[in-house]
């Protein structure tokens, strides 16, 4: 041991701990980003041929004196991270597995598999495809660590997404005399009830900014369109028709959007924060945003009301379904304080 | 999974062209890349996630079950463990630029098969910037002497050395996707990683350090499918001989910008904080890189029309000196460090002279010189054998001091009203090709000119917890450690060697 009159501190000292001590997820996470503005003052040592450099503030209009502050409700790191995934990527093999041995798959109504698992549910994975794609470019140019990794980690919650989807198909195909998984992405990219869907999602492709990405995915896309077009009608519809598996699936994906849904709503807190220099700037910001994907995500939702029709006698119900969703995404919108009437 | 070909087919059948929204041009590229290509990953995510898991487990289970029992940090060799204080925090900045570089393929390159290597790296990165902070708070835990990893990502930010760190890595991520994948996958990872997370860990196994191996190791099971992107990344390119032109340059200048760095950093670490000796730096630069990577895989190229680097050959003539020159200016300027530094012994200096012949005659003066003044009583720095602190490069950030101060290549020019200095003739062509993408920071002497060294160090947080003595020592000597009290004594000014009297 050292000589040293003073005992050495035994852990990381340059990280402010959001609770009392030091956690292992801010541990190996906070300040891996350099940044001139916190401990590498010199600046960028390299430009793209453009003139730009490796991060830019204005990658995102809303505002922050120290992005680095930010840290994520579920602290995953890589490792919590990666054991989450593995396990809900084994519930789900096993439970496909076991329904496979049990011959559930053959108590499948038949309209429901071709209708709604791949007329339908099989469309979406296009979706999340376009939304890893989108993640991916995001995690690139947050302004700090504990928000890069978080848009990594979503990247990487829909690329699982729509993989899952996919296998889970092919065991159907398996499983299922006569079924075949064909069509998707010719009705993903012509039947008209996927259009407005596919228009928001290349629109998400094409937005700059990762903190409105993250808003209008998980704030208001997510909560909206996906709980109509994907929870309410396959999750909830499921058992109705035979299909006991598919909310299993879909319940994980679920888990993710929860995870999700909860970091973005943290990043609005700390835009939003009382005392904030910022904050009625970013609170305009963000209702700018809601403006924007709101209509857009209830559009795409509504353009769904025909899958709807395909459940058979259920009239009125995507009117509830939509109006139940709209309700719920609102409250917490208010919560947050960005409520229609000023939350 | 039964049928896993056509499950490969078919994750891969997502992309479409957007009809609803163009997205803008975000990362420029010169390079055409076919559309369909050999798929260098071949898992599922699902497949993937459970291999991680799994690897994870291990490596973090015996890290805090019997390594930390043991107490093995510890007991390692005193010497090898100050170097990891330095590499930790400077390694950790390659895995996330690395990350980032992720982002800009994925959103780039229009490939399913080269994206679905793209997005599994993607994570490996984030795991890896874990896994390496992770080692440097153990090693704060359960090394003897925890300052310097306390604190090394915050140290690291305004280091000496670690500019030259950055400046490499940034050029991961910092420009077209394709130049960033040929510096990381083809240069870094593919030449060197064998070096960092084998050839080292056998070095740190050697020398009682036996935690570093288990995380380098697993973190070098990912490298080897990196590896493979960075093959398939290359041969994409390569297929359209439109390319060819573009490539060349970028790959001379990506081999050069690695090398500048990576091999002054792994030769310093490799052969002046082994206590415990075993091959030279030299002796694994021959048979990695110039036989391995240039002669197994860089050559086979050449039917495609790619060659190897044109940088290629100046680098081999420096290497067998270019680590003693960087650790000649790397302990002279100790206090600036965040480290400890252990001067040799004479049986060091013998097997230097043996595996490095010549070496004495060079370098051993210094050396004896060294071992003087690390007592604090004598009250001599180490950094006053010279005139100044050597000039840094304007591209590299190396100190301006190579093949060996006595044959030093360094130039200075002036451009836009400044003086610029060169550490070599290719860091200037570099800079002739595209001068604005190196002039966007402030030099260490813009920022540091006329501080006195004492006031360097408070200034940047080089102190131990009793606020007293200096986070870097000259020697691993305990009872005679330097205080700032022996610094403001030896009154040392740093001056820009640029700056025009």
């Amino acid at each position: 041991m050292m000589n040293t009159a003073v005992q050495s501190p035994r852990d990381f000292t340059y990280i402010k701990p959001r609770k009392r001590r030091l956690s292992e997820y801010e541990a190996v996470t906070c300040y891996t980003q350099p940044d001139p503005a916190v401990f590498d003052r010199q600046g960028w040592y390299l430009l793209t041929p453009e003139g730009r450099a490796a991060w830019r503030p204005e990658s995102t209009r809303l505002q922050h004196p120290h992005w680095f502050d930010f840290r994520d409700p579920s602290s995953m790191w890589q490792r919590n991270y990666v054991k989450l995934q593995a396990e809900q990527e084994r519930a789900i093999e096993r439970c496909v597995e076991d329904a496979a041995s049990a011959g559930a798959f053959s108590e499948f109504d038949p309209d429901w598999l071709t209708e709604i698992i791949a007329g339908h549910y099989r469309v979406w994975s296009f979706f999340e495809y376009g939304l890893f794609r989108a993640f991916s470019r995001a995690q690139r140019e947050a302004l700090s660590d504990t928000l890069g990794n978080v848009l990594c980690f979503e990247a990487v919650d829909r690329i699982r997404h729509a993989q899952s989807t996919v296998l889970y198909l092919m065991a159907l195909e398996a499983n299922i005399e006569g079924f075949k998984d064909q069509g998707a992405k010719q009705r993903w990219l012509s039947e008209p009830r996927y259009q407005p869907l596919r228009a928001i999602v290349e629109s998400l492709m094409a937005t700059e900014d990762w903190a409105e990405l993250a808003f209008a995915v998980n704030l208001i896309i997510d909560p909206i369109t996906t709980e109509i077009g994907v929870s309410r009608l396959v999750r909830r519809q499921a058992p109705r028709h035979g299909d006991p598996i598919t909310p299993m699936i879909i319940m994980t994906t679920e888990r993710d959007r929860r995870r999700n849904q909860a970091w973005t709503e943290e990043l609005v807190r700390m835009t939003t924060a009382a005392g904030l220099l910022n904050a009625d700037d970013n609170r305009i910001v963000m209702r700018a945003w809601c403006d924007r994907w709101m209509s857009l995500a209830i559009a795409a939702a509504r353009a769904l009301a025909p899958v709807y029709d395909r459940l058979g006698p259920h009239a009125g119900l995507f009117e509830e379904e939509l109006a139940a969703a709209c309700a719920r995404q609102a409250t917490m919108m208010a919560e947050l304080g960005l409520g229609a009437k000023g939350g | 999974m039964q049928n896993l070909i056509e499950a490969h087919n078919r994750v891969k059948d997502f992309d479409w062209e957007p009809s609803y929204a163009s997205k803008p041009d975000w990362y420029p590229t010169k390079y055409k890349i076919p559309a369909k290509t050999k798929d260098p990953f071949r898992h599922l995510i699902r497949d993937y996630l459970s291999m991680e898991e799994e690897k994870d487990n291990r490596q973090y289970g015996s890290m805090e079950d019997a390594l930390a029992r043991g107490q093995v940090s510890a007991k390692a060799e005193p010497r090898w463990m100050e170097a990891m204080k330095a590499a930790l925090p400077i390694l950790n900045f390659g895995e996330y630029a690395a990350m980032k570089n992720m982002g800009q393929l994925i959103e780039t390159i229009n490939n399913a098969e080269l994206r679905q290597g793209y997005l599994a790296q993607m994570l490996d990165e984030v795991r890896h910037t874990n896994q390496e902070a992770y080692l440097s708070r153990y090693f704060a835990r359960h090394a003897a002497d925890p300052e310097g990893f306390t604190q090394g990502f915050k140290l690291r930010g305004t280091n000496i050395f670690n500019r030259a760190a950055r400046a490499a890595f940034e050029a991961f991520f910092v420009g077209d996707p394709i130049e960033g994948a040929l510096n990381l996958q083809v240069v870094a990872e593919t030449a060197y990683t064998n070096s960092i997370f084998v050839a080292l860990t056998e070095i740190a196994a050697a020398n009682g350090d036996q935690v570093t191996p288990s995380v380098f190791l697993s973190i070098q099971s990912d490298e080897s499918r990196h590896m493979a992107n960075g093959y398939s990344t290359l041969a994409a390119v390569v297929s359209n001989p439109d390319n060819l032109p573009a490539l060349q340059i970028d790959f001379d200048r990506a081999f050069w910008r690695q090398h500048a760095f990576i091999d002054s950093f792994l030769s310093v670490v490799w052969d002046y904080f082994q206590t415990n000796r075993s091959f030279s730096y030299l002796d694994k630069w021959r048979e990695w890189i110039d036989n391995d990577w240039v002669g197994s895989y860089i050559e086979r190229l050449a039917p495609f029309g790619l060659k190897v680097p044109s940088t290629f050959a100046a680098a081999r003539d420096r290497v067998p000196w270019m680590g003693h020159s960087a650790a000649m200016v790397g302990f002279a300027a100790w206090p600036l460090q965040y480290w400890r530094f252990d001067p040799l012994t004479n049986r060091d200096m013998d097997w230097f002279e043996l595996k490095y012949p010549g070496w004495h005659g060079q370098y051993g003066k210094f050396w004896d010189e060294y071992r003087r003044r690390c007592d604090p009583r004598n009250g001599e720095l180490a950094l006053s054998m010279f005139p100044s602190l050597p000039p840094l490069c304007r591209v590299c950030q190396m100190p301006c001091v190579f093949p060996r101060p006595d044959i030093s290549t360094c130039r200075i020019k002036e451009f836009a009203g400044k003086r610029h200095a060169f550490c070599t003739p290719e860091c200037e062509l570099i800079f002739d090709q595209e001068p604005h993408r190196y002039l966007a920071y402030d030099t260490f002497y813009e920022l540091f000119d006329g501080y006195d060294l004492a006031d360097f160090i408070v200034e940047n947080g080089l102190l131990r917890a009793d606020g007293k003595t200096l986070i870097a020592q000259p020697w691993l000597n305990q009872e005679q450690m330097w205080t700032i009290d022996h610094i403001r004594a030896a009154r040392y000014e740093i001056r820009d060697p640029l700056r025009q009297q």
